[in-house]
């Protein structure tokens, strides 16, 4: 077999390869652009999958964003927590401070012991495939099924099942990304801001009647927050009792007059714990 | 200028990359959801290709071939010279026009070694590639109209194929069916048309 094929092949990828190689360390002098340093260290804390979920094309460019200020460094929807402190380090931002405007609530009150169930579900512990079958065990058709999706799904562990089938949200933690809002089959986690003082606490558009027979802590739309409401910022709609947040001056008079206690204040809903002390135990 | 004309159809349309050759199916399919987007893939495939098959269709005459090491160091050799002159170009879009660069920056490294890149290259040095008859080369002319041939019939089915996934999209379909899988059938349906054009000009 003749041999100096082989060295010619060599010589021939090997010198085209050496010569490229030189051509582009001349090239990445010469035409060397300077780009904050803040990116960089950014991009390599990023988890580098380019998924795209941030809604930014790849992770480089999100580190862009980043650094620019354009986004928040808990934007990394699949780096979690960790990262988005490390990141939050490298931009000289405390990551708790910087976005205090919305943060999660679960808008429904009707845990194990307020509704019950009409059916046995016996299938995986999912919300989204519980809601599939029949519209979901749960005998109310808006509140909570309890199967903990937003849990699983919150990327800063921020969400655990209370006892009563409930989730229950760390305000400490949660970054208001809305990942859970997302999730939820029913919609019932709304993003609030911290200063909006009263909610209501249900979700149901049932006639009161029908709510009042299968849950004890449901809005039974009967207007009596409307009529004690000094700033016409309550009103009932569709069975429903809605808060209006730019009339709403946090005075209470409707928390007072619930009959059904649905109307919470935030610092005082079951499912915010700021204040409670809830073991913190994270969700697998 | 017959023949030049010839060989573009049959790069466009007989033999096109994506809906024929099914070559490049990953941007096809990653980047097609948006209108935008898939304009400005098409435009980065489009600058990519010309330049990587003028490069290969240079250093397979003028180096691989006169060693007579070509027939088997072609897909290495191709592989190294397109994803320099990627990088090297990027770093000259970069400096030079940092508006170009955002417009293309996104999509250039993904294309980087790309298949459809490579199969345009391998195609347009060493014609009937997929034919496996190796004895005719094109000149520099041909290989470029060959090229730009392919990447044009790139662009337009991917253009195309956007614009039909955004109707998609609001489209009344059964929710199994909603995002990819629907895609898929509608690709397949356009392959199937695209068959149509076999056999055009008797080419």
């Amino acid at each position: 077999m003749d041999t100096s094929i082989i060295i010619k092949a060599v010589l021939a990828l090997g010198g085209a390869g050496l010569v490229l190689g030189a051509l582009l360390a001349v090239a990445s002098k010469i035409f060397h652009v300077e780009i904050d340093p803040k990116v960089e260290l950014i991009r390599e804390f990023l988890p580098g999958a380019n998924c795209g979920a941030c809604g930014y094309p790849g992770c480089d460019g999100l580190a862009e964003a980043i650094a620019k200020g354009e986004a928040l460094s808990s934007a990394c929807v699949a780096g979690g927590s960790e990262i988005a402190e490390q990141i939050a380090g490298i931009m000289g931002i405390d990551i708790k401070e910087e976005k205090v405007a919305k943060k999660a609530l679960v808008c429904c009150g009707g845990g194990k012991n307020e509704v019950a169930h009409r059916y046995i579900y016996d299938g995986e512990l999912d919300c989204r495939m519980a809601q599939q079958i029949g519209k979901g065990p749960s005998l109310c058709s808006y509140g909570c099924l309890g199967f903990g999706s937003c849990a699983a799904a919150c990327p800063f562990g921020a969400i655990i099942m209370g006892e009563d089938g409930l989730p229950l949200i760390d305000w400490k933690k949660c970054c208001g990304c809305g990942v859970c809002v997302e999730i939820c089959p029913r919609g019932i986690i709304a993003l609030v801001s911290e200063n909006e003082e009263v909610h209501v606490l249900c979700h149901s558009h049932d006639k009161g009647k029908t709510v009042r027979s299968i849950c004890k802590k449901g809005c039974i739309g009967c207007k009596a927050c409307e009529k004690v409401c000094e700033f016409d910022a309550i009103h009932v709609v569709d069975n429903l009792a809605v808060i209006n947040h730019e009339k709403c001056t946090g005075c209470k008079n409707c928390v007072e007059k619930c009959p059904t206690n649905c109307i919470t204040v935030l610092l005082e809903s079951p499912h915010v714990h700021p204040k409670k002390q809830v073991v913190t135990k994270t969700v697998n | 200028m017959e023949r030049l004309f010839l060989i573009f159809l049959a790069a466009f349309l007989i033999n096109n990359i994506l809906l024929i050759k099914f070559i490049g199916l990953c941007p096809f399919f990653g980047v097609s959801s948006r209108f935008e987007t898939s304009i400005g893939m098409s435009m980065a495939v489009i600058f990519v290709m010309t330049l990587s098959s003028v490069a290969c269709w240079g250093a397979w005459n003028f180096l691989l071939d006169p060693l007579g090491v070509g027939d088997f160091l072609y897909i290495p050799a191709f592989i190294l010279i397109i994803a320099s002159l990627v990088q090297f170009v990027e770093m000259v879009i970069r400096k030079v026009s940092p508006a170009l660069f955002k417009a293309m920056g996104i999509y250039l490294p993904l294309i980087t070694t790309n298949c459809a890149v490579l199969a345009a290259a391998t195609e347009s040095v060493k014609p009937g590639f997929w034919k496996l008859s190796l004895e005719y080369n094109y000149g520099l002319g041909e290989a470029l109209v060959y090229t730009i041939g392919i990447a044009m019939g790139f662009s337009m089915v991917i253009i195309m194929f956007a614009a039909m996934r955004e109707r998609i999209e609001i489209a009344p379909i059964p929710r199994s069916f909603k995002g990819l899988p629907i895609a898929f059938i509608a690709a397949g349906l356009s392959s199937l048309a695209f068959l149509g054009f076999k056999g055009l000009f008797g080419i």
